[in-house]
């Protein structure tokens, strides 16, 4: 896994992002910093930009005033996969594998294309497979790894979703509502997931509608409403927040 | 390793298809397996980027043509003056025009695709048809390649050591065969074919899996391109004479989709069946009835494989698809039915050699009706179209045609009326 860097330099910054669709304001000047291994949690109501913000960090969109620096450089005007290379792995909110390819074959695009695309020792063909049954069995997906994903549930799909970010071997791990439609059961073996990932070394931003799960896992909380930031903070005094209860309230 | 393998596998089946070749004797096997061969390559190369990164284009003509265009150029800017009027005015030999042509027409896709891969599905589609237009316009008002009017390029008789020249072109486009199979297959199994079936299935989260999806589409439309205009460089010395209509016609683009599609995209198999069997039946169209029931013909085929098996024949091969799925609407059932009795119809009017053709159409009834029969529990609805067949293609008096055809609209009348026999037991009827 990758090595923590200082532990006061943060690992993303979103400086001052803006972004806008024809006349409706998405981003509305959102700043964030994420420390390296950190588990932060991103809340909002829906339409509230939280999708919009990690397509800006991303490189799916590009955002049209601010600055996204991950690990102290701009990564404005970087493509996304170029960001993916650079250590930062999302997860969409719909499942969107790849139909045609097995389970585990998903995995083998982000071992090929981010993990043997960078400068270091390559993995072999047999590496790539061990790792992807890794993975796999890391997620409970070891025993679909030769089915279709339109074989699977919607449930092993968003556990798949997750394997493929991971498979990236990312720095940072966004996942975008990897739980939405779950069992209780089920969040929680998810969000162990995602904690014994982050002690591992890996910084996770969390989005989530589930509010059990987001208090579970964060240590910080950030909100959203309307494309602006309202509260930043410990996840007990945001939730207690007057503004953040209006807004939650209000919808 | 393996690829080096596969490599001298198909050079032992060229030779193979060349020794055969030369054993029947006849001239014509060359010519028309010429066109065969060359569309093996084009559908192909069609397949790479069409198949493997799901970017549809419409313009293979265009490319083609260029490794035409590409030659003729070369053929009236190098010639070689010398004593021999006929056997030696070429300067640069066709293997060297091959090279040229795919490069040239690799840049061409490379500069389209940069123009217009940020494009996406139909938008693609409809631009690679527009360069396609373009070209032939430019084509057409450039004289020094003969414009509108054509040029001609007489390629000689015989060339040493093969014997008759179109031997030769025979030849080397069974080496392109070998060349663009080994292509396809190689980028097939490879963390390049890996990234295009990415690209393929969902570009966003190939992007965001670190698929640098510009730069393979770009290779793509390149390594496509190149192929398409390897094809078409030898074209000229193929019809001694080219001019715009015939380097840009309208079969290049339709055939190079079609192929691929009636085979399978999934692998570089479905485009070479495709193509064998698709570009085998127009040439016997073509030769046995020399009218326009030969696009008829090839269209409802395509028609009938886009229902039956719009995975391709690889796909229903891999029995993706059964029998039972085609024929469980009825309504599909019937349209595919008299699909079928359309073409037979038309044969049956033309001359007696077409007779043959319409075996392709009588299986396919036979498939249906054998496939519907089980469905509503009658298995010997079957028979029906087998008897229609044996009347209908066994030459004798013309009122056995009448029979035939009552033979079909029994079977038709049943597979469309009678209900499948789950539905019969729920609904209590004997």
């Amino acid at each position: 896994m990758t090595a923590p860097i200082e532990v006061d330099t943060p690992l993303l910054e979103v400086d001052n992002v803006s972004k806008r669709f024809d006349g409706f304001v998405a981003l509305d000047g959102i700043t964030l910093s994420v420390a390296a291994g950190e588990r932060l949690g991103l809340i909002g109501p829906n339409g509230s930009g939280k999708s919009t913000l990690v397509n800006c960090i991303c490189g799916t969109l590009a955002n049209e005033m601010g600055t996204v620096r991950f690990e102290g450089a701009t990564m404005n005007g970087l493509t996304a996969h170029e960001r993916t290379r650079r250590g930062l792995a999302r997860s969409f909110q719909l499942p969107r594998p790849f139909t045609s390819m097995s389970v585990a074959e998903n995995l083998r695009v982000p071992l090929l294309y981010t993990v043997n695309a960078r400068s270091g020792p390559h993995l072999s063909a047999a590496a790539i497979d061990e790792r992807a049954a890794e993975l796999l069995s890391l997620v409970g997906l070891a025993d679909k790894a030769k089915q279709l994903p339109r074989d699977l549930t919607q449930v092993e799909m968003r556990k798949l979703e997750l394997a493929r970010a991971l498979a990236a071997d990312p720095k940072l791990l966004i996942a975008d509502e990897s739980m939405a439609g779950l069992s209780n059961t089920e969040v929680a073996d998810i969000v162990a997931l995602l904690i014994r990932l982050n002690e591992r070394g890996i910084t996770i931003i969390l989005i989530e509608h589930i509010m059990r799960a987001v208090m579970s896992f964060s240590q910080r909380l950030v909100v959203l409403v309307s494309g602006k930031k309202i509260a930043d903070g410990a996840p007990d005094e945001v939730i207690r927040d007057p503004e953040v209860e209006r807004a939650y309230l209000g919808q | 390793m393996r690829t080096l393998t596969f490599f001298l596998v198909c050079l032992a089946v060229a030779a193979a298809v060349f020794v055969l070749a030369r054993l029947v004797g006849n001239d014509y096997v060359f010519f028309a397996g010429y066109v065969v061969l060359q569309y093996i390559v084009l559908a192909t190369a069609w397949n790479i980027l069409g198949g493997y990164t799901g970017y549809v284009n419409f313009g293979s003509a265009a490319f083609f043509a260029l490794g035409a265009y590409a030659s003729v150029f070369l053929h009236k800017a190098f010639p070689v003056v010398t004593t021999y009027f006929l056997d030696e005015p070429y300067a640069l030999p066709i293997p060297a025009l091959i090279v040229i042509g795919a490069i040239i027409s690799g840049f061409v896709g490379l500069g389209m695709g940069y123009l217009t891969l940020r494009l996406r599905g139909a938008f693609f589609a409809i631009a690679t048809l527009a360069l396609a237009v373009v070209l032939q316009t430019l084509i057409t008002n450039w004289s020094y390649v003969g414009g509108a009017r054509g040029a001609y390029v007489i390629r000689p008789n015989e060339i040493e050591p093969i014997g008759p020249y179109i031997h030769y072109l025979f030849l080397l486009m069974l080496a392109l065969v070998v060349i663009a199979l080994t292509v396809a297959r190689s980028i097939e199994r490879s963390r390049l074919g890996l990234g295009f079936a990415a690209i393929r299935d969902d570009e966003l989260a190939a992007e965001a899996s670190g698929v640098p999806t510009l730069k393979l589409k770009l290779i793509a439309t390149t390594i496509s391109g190149a192929l398409m205009g390897m094809a078409g460089a030898p074209f000229p010395y193929y019809i001694g004479y080219l001019q715009p209509s015939s380097a840009f016609a309208l079969d290049y683009a339709v055939n190079s989709i079609a192929m691929p599609m009636i085979g399978g995209t999934t692998s570089w198999v479905g485009p070479l069946i495709g193509a064998v069997l698709l570009g085998t039946l127009q040439q016997v169209a073509t030769v046995t009835i020399s009218s326009s029931v030969n696009l008829l013909i090839v269209g409802l085929l395509i028609v009938d494989c886009v229902i039956i098996a719009p995975t391709g024949i690889l796909g229903l091969l891999q029995g993706r698809r059964t029998a039972r799925d085609v024929v469980a609407d009825q309504a599909v059932f019937a349209l595919l039915f008299v699909i079928n009795v359309i073409p037979i119809y038309f044969l049956h009017q033309e001359a007696l050699s077409a007779r043959p053709l319409e075996i392709i159409f009588w299986a396919v009834l036979i498939f249906l009706a054998l496939a519907r029969g089980r469905m509503i529990g009658l298995p010997w609805l079957v028979a029906l179209p087998i008897v229609g067949a044996a009347l209908s293609v066994v030459p004798g008096p013309s009122w056995l045609w009448l029979v035939s055809a009552l033979t079909l609209v029994i079977c038709l009348a049943c597979g469309l009326l009678l209900r499948p026999r789950e539905a019969i037991v729920r609904s209590g009827t004997p």
